[in-house]
C-alpha cells in the first residue's frame, strides 16, 4: 500500500515536472537579459514597447468582440435546440466540433479565397477576423453554453415564466443567462485564451495581433519573446483562476437539487 | 356559470393520439382533478390549458373567450409545476414579484403582493432566501405563491406534491385547498394519486388512454364507479364477471350463487355477461337471517391494515375481499373456515362495458 502511495507522488511528480520545467527555464531564461544578473528587463522592454501594447490591445479587442458574438449567436443557438429542436443537437454538436479537425491554414485560406473577391470583398475588414476568432472559439463556446445549459431545467424554468407572463426576451435575459451565468463566463475565458495566443488567422488577413507580434520579436530578440510567453501563459492563468472564483460561487439548484 | 371550458378537445402527437374527445366544462371557483394513470394524457390536457401544447381538434375557452391558440404568456393561467420550477437565481421575494414585474407593475404593488402571498403561504421570514434554502414543501408553497401573486383566471398544477414524502404531501394538499377556496380561484390539478383527488376535489375527471372515464364528485367517483377502469383504479374494489338471470328484477348468478343488484340491468337480456363490482367494506359476515345475496365462502386469508383488517374469501372460483374496522375486541374468523358473506343489492354495481 505505501509503495503504491510512493508511485503515485513519483508519478505525479514526474507530471509536475514535465509540465512546469520548460516554464521554470522560460522563466529563468527572460529574466537574464541583463548580462551577469537576474532581473525583469525583458518584461519591462516588452511592456515599455508601443509595438507590444499596440498589439496586445488589438488582441484584447478581437477577443471581447468575439465573446459578444459568440455569446449571442450560440446562446440562443443552444438554448432554441435544447427547447425546441433536440433532435438537432448531434448535428450542430458536430458542426461546433469542426474547428478541432479543420486545421486553421486551411480555414483561413479558404476564408481568403472566398472573401477576397467580389461581391464579398471583406477581406480587409475586422469584421472577417472576429467571424474567424468566433468560429475557432466555438467549440468552446458551445460546450460551455450547453454544459450550462443541463445543468438547469431549461424547459420547466422556461414554461414557469411564460405562464407568468413573460415574453422570448425576458426568458432569455432574466431567467435563463443568470443560471447559466457560470457556464457563459467560462466560455468567455476559454475564447479568451484562444484568440490571445491565435497566430494564423491574424497573420493571414493581416491584422494587429498578440501572437503575430510574438512571432516577430522572437525572430529579433532572444529574452522578450520569453518574457511575452510567460506573460501570455500568465495571462491564461488568470482567466482559469477567474472562471474558478466565479464557479465557485452559488450553484444552480432546481427541484429541490443543488 | 363556465368559467373554462374544453370542447372536443384531442391531441395527436405524430401518430399517437394522447387526448381524444375531451369535453369539460368548469365553474368558476371549482376544484377540478385530473386523475389518472401515467400516459392517460391529463398533463397534456392541462398543458393545452396552458398554451404549451395546441391541440389538434376543438376549442379552449376562458371567460367565454377562445384562448386555443392564445401563447401562454397571454393566458393569465398561473401554473404550479412538478420540479418546482423556482428561478435559482431569484429570492424568493423576486420569483413571487417576477410577473407583476413582467406586467411592469409599480414597486409600491409588487412590494405589497409579494408581502400577501408570502403571509398567504406563512413564510413571512423568507422573503430574501434562495430556492436551494428552502426545503422541499417551502419551495412548492412559493411555487403557488409565485403563480397566485398574478391574480391568475385559472390555477393549473401539476402534480405539484410528487416530490414531497408522504406528511407534507397531506399537509400542504390542505393548504392549497384552503388557500383555492379562501381566494376562489378555479383550479385544475393533475394527480395520478387517488387519495389526493378524493380529499382535495369539488369533482373528479377519471382519465385513461386519452379518454374521459367519468366525471363527477369525489363521493360520486367512488361509490358509483361506472366503468371497470374507474372500479379498477379508484379505491379496491372486487370485480366479477356475472351472468344475467332476470334482468327486470335485477338478478345475477355468479358460480351457480344467485345476487341482486339494485340497477343497471335495463338494458340487458337473460344470459347476457356484465362486469359487476363490490367494494371490500360493503361485504358483512351474514349475522342474521337473510334472504338475498349470500354467499358461502372460505377464509383464506387476513391482513391487518392498521384501521381497517382485509379479510380475503372464495366464493366459488371468485377470490373476494372483504374490510372491517379494526377494534381490539373484533372477533375474527379463522383461515380455512367456512362462513357466509352479504352485501347489499346497492353494493352490486353494474359497470358499463
Amino acid at each position: 500500500m505505501k509503495r503504491g502511495k510512493a508511485w503515485a507522488w513519483f508519478i505525479m511528480f514526474l507530471g509536475v515536472l514535465y509540465f512546469f520545467l520548460p516554464l521554470v527555464a522560460t522563466f529563468i531564461f527572460s529574466l537574464k537579459a541583463r548580462l551577469g544578473e537576474l532581473s525583469f528587463q525583458a518584461y519591462a522592454n516588452i511592456f515599455n514597447s508601443p509595438q507590444f501594447l499596440y498589439n496586445f490591445g488589438a488582441s484584447v479587442i478581437w477577443a471581447v468582440l468575439t465573446i459578444i458574438v459568440g455569446i449571442l449567436l450560440l446562446v440562443p443557438t443552444a438554448f432554441v435546440i435544447r427547447l425546441r429542436v433536440p433532435q438537432f443537437r448531434s448535428p450542430v454538436e458536430f458542426i461546433t466540433l469542426l474547428p478541432f479537425v479543420i486545421p486553421p491554414i486551411v480555414y483561413v485560406f479558404g476564408l481568403v479565397r472566398t472573401y477576397s473577391q467580389p461581391p464579398l470583398l471583406i477581406v480587409n475588414s475586422p469584421f472577417l477576423l472576429i467571424a474567424g476568432y468566433t468560429i475557432l472559439s466555438m467549440p468552446y463556446m458551445y460546450r460551455s453554453v450547453d454544459t450550462g445549459l443541463r445543468s438547469i431545467d431549461v424547459r420547466t424554468l422556461t414554461e414557469a415564466a411564460q405562464s407568468l407572463g413573460a415574453g422570448w426576451g425576458t426568458i432569455l435575459f432574466s431567467v435563463i443567462l443568470p443560471n447559466i451565468r457560470t457556464a457563459i463566463l467560462s466560455g468567455a475565458f476559454l475564447s479568451f485564451a484562444i484568440v490571445i495566443g491565435e497566430l494564423i488567422l491574424a497573420q493571414y488577413l493581416v491584422k494587429p495581433a498578440f501572437a503575430p507580434y510574438m512571432a516577430y520579436v522572437m525572430e529579433q530578440k532572444a529574452f522578450e519573446p520569453a518574457a511575452m510567453a510567460i506573460v501570455s501563459f500568465a495571462l491564461t492563468w488568470i482567466a482559469m483562476g477567474i472562471i474558478q472564483m466565479v464557479g465557485r460561487g452559488r450553484g444552480i439548484q432546481v427541484g429541490g437539487g443543488h | 356559470m363556465t368559467h373554462l371550458s374544453l370542447s372536443n378537445i384531442s391531441k395527436q402527437f405524430a401518430n399517437n393520439t394522447v387526448v381524444q374527445d375531451f369535453n369539460l366544462e368548469v365553474d368558476k371557483g371549482e376544484f377540478v382533478s385530473f386523475l389518472g394513470p401515467s400516459g392517460c394524457g391529463k398533463t397534456t390536457t392541462l398543458r393545452m390549458i396552458a398554451g404549451f401544447e395546441v391541440p389538434t381538434t376543438g376549442t379552449v375557452t376562458l371567460e367565454g373567450k377562445d384562448i386555443t391558440n392564445k401563447a401562454p404568456n397571454q393566458r393569465n393561467v398561473g401554473m404550479v409545476f412538478k420540479a418546482y420550477a423556482l428561478f435559482p437565481n431569484m429570492t424568493v421575494a423576486q420569483n413571487i414579484g417576477f410577473g407583476l414585474k413582467v406586467r411592469r407593475e409599480n414597486k409600491e404593488t409588487i412590494q405589497a403582493t409579494v408581502n400577501e402571498m408570502l403571509a398567504l403561504i406563512h413564510l413571512e421570514q423568507r422573503g430574501d432566501s434562495y430556492p436551494y434554502q428552502l426545503s422541499g414543501g417551502q419551495q412548492q408553497r412559493v411555487a403557488l405563491a409565485r403563480a397566485l401573486a398574478n391574480h391568475p383566471e385559472v390555477l393549473l398544477l401539476d402534480e405539484p406534491l410528487s416530490a414531497l414524502d408522504a406528511k407534507i404531501r397531506v399537509q400542504l394538499r390542505a393548504e392549497i385547498r384552503a388557500i383555492q377556496k379562501k381566494l376562489g380561484i378555479t383550479a385544475i390539478y393533475v394527480t395520478h394519486d387517488q387519495e389526493e383527488a378524493l380529499s382535495i376535489s369539488d369533482r373528479i375527471v377519471v382519465m385513461y388512454e386519452g379518454k374521459i372515464e367519468q366525471v363527477g364528485s369525489p363521493f360520486e367517483i367512488y361509490n358509483f364507479p361506472q366503468t371497470a377502469f374507474v372500479a379498477g383504479f379508484v379505491g379496491t374494489l372486487n370485480t366479477t364477471t356475472a351472468e344475467v338471470v332476470d334482468p327486470a328484477a335485477h338478478l345475477l348468478q355468479i358460480d351457480g350463487v344467485q345476487l341482486q343488484a339494485a340497477e343497471g340491468l335495463e338494458d340487458k337480456q337473460r344470459g347476457d355477461k356484465v362486469t359487476i363490482a363490490i367494494r371490500p367494506e360493503r361485504f358483512n359476515f351474514v349475522a342474521v337471517e337473510k334472504k338475498a345475496n349470500i354467499l358461502d365462502c372460505k377464509i383464506e386469508n387476513i391482513t391487518f391494515l392498521g384501521s381497517v383488517v382485509r379479510i380475503q374469501v372464495a366464493v366459488g372460483s371468485n377470490r373476494f375481499y372483504m374490510d372491517t374496522f379494526n377494534n381490539p375486541f373484533l372477533a375474527l374468523p379463522k383461515i380455512g373456515d367456512a362462513d357466509q358473506v352479504t352485501c347489499s343489492r346497492e353494493a352490486v354495481l353494474v359497470l358499463r362495458q
